[in-house]
């Protein structure tokens, strides 16, 4: 029985910059197995963050297929792209992308707004526990350190209870030690059952997972 | 946290972009209350006025339906004058009720206009039966006596029993009455016997125009056809005094609803790119949206809650200001209209303000569609186009 939370099988984008086309991902197949701890890692325009968004779905193959959960996401519209990737898939970015107005309750709390399950206060206080930031729940963005931002953009990810978490250059921003917490963190998320893809240029956090996909080129180089 | 907990959120993180948007509303929306609500008010004002005239059509010298308007409305003298045989004929008319005399002339004390009307008050008193004198009113025959309106004897500093020096020939004349406010023209003027008024201006036998109360409101258009086979007489009835009133301010208000729409549109430009400046601003923040979970409807709903925001509470404040400052509008507007019955100018209907609301609910939506439909159709992907390698 295939266990796969994500499966892509020959996988192409390619992006046409001016007159030139642009081999982001050339025929990639791989699959994100149920619980696997995963690093993609890979030099700059390797096309590791271009494979995150389309194992996210937030963009679409130029060919190849993506499966979530054994059902194919291909031609399917974006209104139902988005309940897809809200019910099961959740994001964290190098930016972090918190909105400045919102606390961290706040911000963590945002996407039940548009799942529309709003008052699952308590979720929102574990999640703030189990990160440590109970004790700046009412904290804006631009009181917070880069390691504690990034941990609201994890509880928010975390919110709708996804069943992959994909993590883009999480430790971009980060120091090495902040770094490390964060990575120290997926362990301990994964371990609690959640399957996790991380792209970094960090190769030794990248080692931290249980396997690690090299790019370069839009194709993989080691797995 | 709901869509208008986070639209607040978003809206006051530019404070005083979204500030000066919303003033922008504002004063489109008082700008275009204003005019409405003087729109309304005038009409109503100047109905009212020609009803306390008590009259239905004057009979007045061939010429100038304007100059007949004008003064039927502010009082005047045309250079023309009926004559007591024009009178005679007109009184024989069926369904004529009351036919009055009236002289008027016009003379300047300290460069200020003044117009004295010669009447026959018994007469005067059943068209106008609200009138109310402080002191008496005179009689018919009586000479050298007048009443005054009240304004007029408040800005002179009149008082009954006081003598005044009247005429070209300086004729000692006793105010005998001041009438009390009716809050129309008549509040302006002199009032003296017609007979004395002809001999005092050497007018004698002259006769300015023939104010006509109908018997039956409905034989009205039948009186005038009559009386319009007088060879020296014009008809005009209240209802045409009202559309060349209408017409004389029909230019200015040309004018000032083309400001309104000036207003509106600087206004409604305003917001569209404040909102597309705000939009753009966050792009990278709707892709998060979406990658979280967000569809183009939730994104396109929250911008036009935003909007919405922007547009109603400007709505409010506009509403608020133009109450607050109606008198202030109607003193500008008496400024440039021709006309202006006197009375409260600004009718503030509860409708005009329910327009005012519908009008912003329109802004609003208008406004919000281009941003709207902008971000809702970006893909995730579009919109963090920045972070692709």
């Amino acid at each position: 029985m295939n266990t796969a939370v994500i499966n892509i099988t020959n996988l192409t984008k390619l992006y046409k910059r001016g007159s030139e086309e642009v081999h982001a991902l050339k025929d990639v197949t791989m699959s994100i197995e149920q619980g696997e701890f995963l690093s993609i890692v890979g030099p700059s325009g390797s096309g590791k963050s271009t494979l995150l968004h389309m194992l996210g779905l937030l963009d679409t193959p130029t060919s190849g297929g993506i499966a979530l959960n054994g059902h194919s996401t291909i031609d399917i519209n974006q209104g139902r792209l988005a309940k897809i990737r809200r019910d099961n898939i959740g994001f964290v970015f190098q930016q972090f992308l918190l909105l400045p107005t919102l606390t961290v309750r706040e911000n963590i709390e945002l996407p039940l707004l548009f799942s529309k399950k709003n008052g699952k206060s308590e979720r929102v206080t574990e999640i703030m526990g189990l990160l440590g930031l109970a004790h700046r729940a009412e904290h804006l963005p631009h009181q917070l350190s880069g390691g504690e931002m990034q941990r609201v953009s994890i509880g928010r990810a975390l919110i709708n209870e996804p069943k992959v978490i994909l993590a883009d250059e999480p430790t971009g921003n980060l120091d090495s030690a902040t770094a490390e917490k964060i990575f120290e963190l997926f362990r301990k998320l994964n371990n609690a059952g959640l399957s996790l893809v991380v792209v970094t240029h960090n190769v030794d956090l990248a080692k931290i997972a249980h396997r690690v996909i090299g790019l370069k080129d839009g194709t993989i180089a080691a797995n | 946290m709901n869509y208008f907990s986070l639209a607040a959120k978003n809206l006051m993180r530019r404070r005083g972009r979204t500030i000066l948007t919303v003033l922008g509303v504002a004063i489109a929306i008082a700008v275009l209350f204003s005019l409405l609500a003087f729109n309304s008010g005038y009409e109503k004002q100047l109905n009212g006025e020609l009803g306390g005239l008590g009259i239905h059509m004057l009979a007045v010298p061939k010429g100038c339906p304007y100059e007949a308007a004008s003064l039927i409305i502010h009082g005047g003298v045309i250079p023309k004058y009926l004559s007591g045989a024009d009178l005679e004929q007109a009184k024989k008319i069926d369904g004529i009720e009351i036919a009055s005399p009236m002289l008027l002339h016009q003379f300047f004390k300290d460069d200020k206009p003044h117009i004295v009307y010669g009447i026959n008050i018994d007469e005067q008193k059943a068209l106008k039966p609200w009138w109310k004198v402080e002191g008496r009113f005179f009689h018919d025959g009586e000479e050298n006596v007048m009443v005054v309106g009240r304004n007029l004897a408040d800005k002179e500093n009149l008082k009954v029993g006081q003598v005044l020096d009247f005429g070209p020939d300086k004729v000692p004349t006793t105010i005998v009455g001041i009438l009390e406010r009716t809050g129309t023209q008549d509040d302006e003027f002199h009032y003296l016997p017609l007979l004395q008024t002809q001999k005092l201006f050497n007018k004698e036998g002259q006769i300015t125009t023939i104010a006509i109360k109908a018997g039956d409101i409905a034989k009205i258009p039948e009186i005038a056809k009559k009386l319009e086979e007088i060879p020296d007489i014009q008809v005009v009835t209240m209802t045409q005094v009202m559309g060349t009133i209408m017409n004389l301010v029909g230019s200015a208000q040309a004018l000032l609803f083309s400001v309104i729409i000036i207003a509106l549109v600087i206004s409604a430009v305003g917001i569209v790119n404040t909102l597309i400046m705000s939009v753009n601003e966050r792009t990278r923040e709707f892709g998060m949206m979406k990658a979280v979970g967000a569809s183009g409807w939730d994104i396109g709903k929250l911008i036009l809650i935003e909007t919405l925001t922007i547009t109603l509470v400007g709505c409010v404040i506009g509403l608020i200001v133009a109450l607050a400052g109606s008198s202030l509008v109607e003193n500008f507007v008496r400024g440039v209209i021709p006309y202006s019955p006197s009375g409260n100018l600004i009718a503030a209907d509860p409708w005009l303000v329910g327009l005012c609301f519908a009008f912003a609910l329109v802004l609003g939506i208008v406004c919000s569609m281009y941003p709207a439909v902008k971000s809702a159709r970006l893909t995730p992907m579009e919109a963090m186009r920045s972070d692709i390698e």
